[in-house]
This record gives C-alpha cells, sequence and structure tokens, in this order.
C-alpha cells in the first residue's frame, strides 16, 4: 500500500490565500459600503465670509480652485436668494458688484432646514466646495456645493 | 425732454414685462448608471445652470462635473478621475440646442406641452448631436422644462473594466428638470 506523502506547506500556503482573499474582500466591502459623512460634524477646512470667499475665485479662479476645491468650507454671510431645486431649496450668496455666485445643495439629512432660510437671513453654511467655473451662460463666475448644511 | 423719459419708462416696463430670455442656478440633473451587479454609479447635481429664451426656442444647460454628489466616496472618486470624466481637467457638461417645433408651446398660457429639442451635448471635450423630446409645463409665469434620455458612454471616449464587467451601464439614464423664471 502507497504510503500518501505529506505536504504542510501546501496547506499553508492556501491558508494564505484565503486570508488574504478574505482580507481584499473586506476591504472592498467597507468602501463599496461606505457613505460620506455627516457635513455638519465634519470639520471644516476654512472659514471666511462670502463675500471674501467670492472676491478670490474673481480675482484668480485657478488659483481659488487649488485652494478650495474638495475641501470642507464654512461662509458667513447674507443670503442673497433662495432657489427652488427639484423637490427642495438652494441657497445663494451673490456679489453684487459681478453678479458671481456661490450656491449651496443641501445634503439629504438637512433638506428641512434648508427651507426655513430665507433671502436677507445672516447665516453661516457648511458644504464640499466643488470648486468655480466660469459659466459661458451667465458670463460670470459660479462656485458650487455639495452636501451642505447650516453651520449650527 | 419728459418724451424720452416717457419712452425710457416704456422701454423698462416692457423689457421687464416681455423678458424673453428665463434662466435658472438650480436646475437638476440625474444621473443612473447603476446595474444589477451594481447600485452605487447614481447621482445629482441640483446646481446646474439653464436657460431658455421663449422667443427663438434656443436652451442651454451647463452643469460643473464636480457637483455630482454620490452615496459613496469611492463612486465619486471614479467618476471624476482619469478613466471617467477628469473632472480637473473638463469641469463642465455643456448643452446647446433648440426648441424645434416652438410653436407648440404657448408661454403665455398655463399649461403642458410636448417638444422635440435638437441640440449639441458636449462631455469630456467630446461634442455629439442629441434629440430629445421635452416636456413644457407653463405655470403663473414659472417654466418647468423636463426630459428623459440616455448617452452612450462609448460615444464619449467612456470606458474600463467597470463597464465592461457590467458594473457601469454601457448607456446611463439621464433626467434633467429646470424651473425657470
Amino acid at each position: 500500500m502507497p504510503v500518501k506523502k505529506r505536504r504542510p506547506w501546501l496547506k499553508k500556503i492556501l491558508i494564505g490565500i484565503l486570508v488574504i482573499v478574505v482580507i481584499l474582500a473586506g476591504v472592498y466591502w467597507y468602501y463599496a459600503t461606505e457613505k460620506f459623512s455627516d457635513t455638519k460634524t465634519t470639520k471644516a477646512d476654512f472659514t471666511i465670509s462670502a463675500q471674501d470667499f467670492i472676491a478670490e475665485f474673481n480675482k484668480d479662479l485657478k488659483a481659488a480652485n487649488e485652494k478650495y476645491t474638495d475641501k470642507i468650507i464654512v461662509l458667513n454671510g447674507k443670503v442673497s436668494d433662495v432657489e427652488s431645486a427639484d423637490t427642495t431649496v438652494n441657497i445663494k450668496f451673490v456679489d453684487p458688484a459681478t453678479a458671481s455666485y456661490a450656491i449651496f445643495a443641501f445634503q439629504s439629512q438637512h433638506l428641512v432646514e434648508a427651507k426655513s432660510v430665507k433671502a436677507g437671513d445672516s447665516i453661516s453654511i457648511k458644504g464640499s466646495c466643488s470648486g468655480g467655473i466660469f459659466s459661458q451662460i451667465l458670463e460670470t463666475t459660479a462656485i458650487s456645493f455639495k452636501r451642505s448644511t447650516l453651520n449650527n | 425732454m419728459k418724451k424720452t423719459i416717457l419712452f425710457a419708462s416704456f422701454l423698462a416696463l416692457t423689457g421687464g414685462l416681455f423678458a424673453q430670455k428665463k434662466i435658472t442656478t438650480s436646475a437638476t440633473v440625474k444621473f443612473d448608471a447603476s446595474t444589477s451587479i451594481d447600485n452605487l454609479p447614481k447621482a445629482e447635481n441640483k446646481t446646474v445652470i439653464a436657460s431658455l429664451n421663449t422667443s427663438t426656442g434656443a436652451i442651454a444647460f451647463e452643469a460643473a462635473v464636480k457637483n455630482f454628489a454620490f452615496s459613496n466616496p469611492m463612486m465619486q472618486d471614479h467618476f471624476n478621475g482619469g478613466s471617467w470624466m477628469e473632472s480637473d481637467k473638463y469641469s463642465t457638461f455643456t448643452y446647446k440646442g433648440n426648441i424645434t417645433d416652438l410653436s407648440a408651446v404657448d408661454f403665455t398660457k398655463d399649461g403642458t406641452y410636448q417638444v422635440k429639442t435638437d441640440g449639441i451635448l458636449s462631455i469630456k471635450g467630446v461634442e455629439k448631436k442629441l434629440s430629445t423630446p421635452a416636456t413644457i409645463t407653463v405655470n403663473g409665469g414659472t417654466i418647468t422644462a423636463n426630459a428623459d434620455f440616455s448617452v452612450k458612454l462609448s460615444d464619449y471616449g467612456i470606458g474600463g473594466a467597470p463597464v465592461d464587467g457590467g458594473k457601469v451601464s454601457k448607456e446611463p439614464k439621464i433626467n434633467v428638470t429646470a424651473e425657470l423664471k
């Protein structure tokens, strides 16, 4: 009767591969199911007045985009306009001299508080800056924010 | 002098009453490239700039690519990254077109009107013709435009393993809504 050859190293390799596969699957699952955190509890990278913020984009769009894009920003200022956006509203600060503006779309869990804001209100608002573009339609600078919330 | 003032007042008044270019900076574009394998590739941008000239039927949209909000951070990074939208290089999606059967709409009368549109959609610097039906609703001076269509990603040079592997739809569905004043 032939003696079965034992290969303990093969077992170790197979267990090692299995562990690596489980770890990789776990890492992928973590990133694939991750959600953006609540902006209200996220630390801001910059806090600035709305007019100074818009002025920086008007002065040098490229430099301002490099500084602020993909950052969490708190803007303080007087609301120029509240615009209907699908089933909710956006909050807008406008520079009256140039018509350049910063506009905030709200995070889903903060849509109700957005509707409490009126034009003329002095507010503090926090959002994820998507940068500014020079609008060919409006011929002015438009700076947009997503996942925003009132900063209170 | 009186005549000049009267004439200027008349111009200002009629200009306000019959303003032909309607604009919003809060149009919404929803993008859905989800498949049966992956529910993540969908997003919306609620700060899209839109204009409609009620006299000529000219329509235009301009969307900042980076302001498409996804629920998942990894998906948003992929969307803006090098093999997809390259949003650092191509910062906007634009559409310029016309309502081709403008006579089908009475902008002075409340109602819902079905129209045809024809124009050029630009994504990643690639311009392609886009023809799609749209719905115009007039209600108390506010005009709401709505359109549903799909785009072929390959037309704009967008592809890669997630598309080939069925995790991202080859023809994402797009919905556009604009409330113009």
